[in-house]
């Protein structure tokens, strides 16, 4: 178990230097854009935090059905840890979104299509973290999180495709074609170092709530025994 | 220079990136205290 944890603190240290070095190529070794001069280069942080936001979304949807499907408690505390750390990457890139458009669109804040799906699905896995908080048994608190997780999920794609589905102020996606290879190193070697980082919160995030299940495992029987717990005549 | 061009913006790169790691920190922080929390109490 030692030896697992230090692995993934290992990727952990190698996220947080493979983002360094992808950041110093971002700020300084990347020509500015054409149009958005330096302001292009919150796209280097911008973008990997979208899309690992969405790969731990979609990491917490696999979790959720095979928690659902097997009944184990790690996939609960691995699905609460993918969430949590993909709501911190959404809430993240919402922010630096914000930035780039108050200087490249003149406003904060616009309910366009890209923006507003993203803040939903922020809203509604951040719902899934509220909804846990309800519920005192863990089995059915494992349960309503998988389902709620997979019902939360839908919104995924949706922010991935709308941009090609409707008129969007949002830019669609680049391809390594469209874009100059300067501008793609960074772009990976951050992409890269933040799944690394998110790896391992996840990994840690899954530990803490793993704990917390083993705790109320072990005070349960001790409040039944007080005669604490409140049980139905 | 081209029509539309954004002159200057280096403010808002600054922004952006310290608030991403300002934001991963505190993270990291508030799991470390939960975990130390839950440590803890045991």
């Amino acid at each position: 178990m030692t030896r697992r944890i230090f692995g993934v603190r290992t990727l952990g240290l190698l996220g947080l230097g493979l983002l360094l070095v992808g950041s110093y190529f971002g700020l300084f070794v990347a020509p500015a854009e054409r149009y958005m001069g330096q302001v292009q280069r919150i796209m280097y942080v911008h973008v990997p935090c979208a899309w690992i936001a969405m790969v731990c979304y979609t990491a917490a949807f696999v979790f959720a059905v095979i928690g659902l499907w097997n009944g184990k408690p790690r996939w609960d505390a691995r699905t609460t840890g993918a969430i949590e750390v993909g709501a911190v990457l959404n809430a993240l890139l919402l922010v630096q979104g914000s930035i780039w458009a108050r200087a490249t669109w003149g406003v904060w804040w616009d309910w366009d299509v890209r923006l507003t799906t993203s803040l939903v699905m922020l809203l509604l896995f951040a719902g899934v973290l509220a909804l846990r908080s309800f519920v005192d048994d863990s089995d059915r608190r494992a349960t309503w999180t998988a389902v709620a997780t997979i019902v939360a999920f839908v919104d995924v794609p949706l922010v991935y495709f709308c941009v090609r589905w409707w008129r969007s102020l949002h830019q669609t996606q680049s391809t390594p074609e469209t874009v100059s290879p300067a501008m793609v190193l960074p772009l990976r070697l951050n992409a890269i170092a933040i799944l690394l980082i998110a790896i391992w919160l996840i990994a840690q995030r899954a530990k803490l709530e793993r704990e917390r299940l083993r705790k109320e495992q072990v005070d349960e029987p001790a409040r039944v025994t007080a005669g604490l717990e409140v049980t139905d005549a | 220079m081209p029509d539309g061009t954004i002159v200057g913006g280096w403010s808002y790169v600054i922004a952006a990136y310290a608030i991403t790691a300002v934001g991963l920190a505190a993270y990291f922080w508030s799991l470390r205290r939960r975990l130390k929390q839950i440590h803890n109490e045991d």
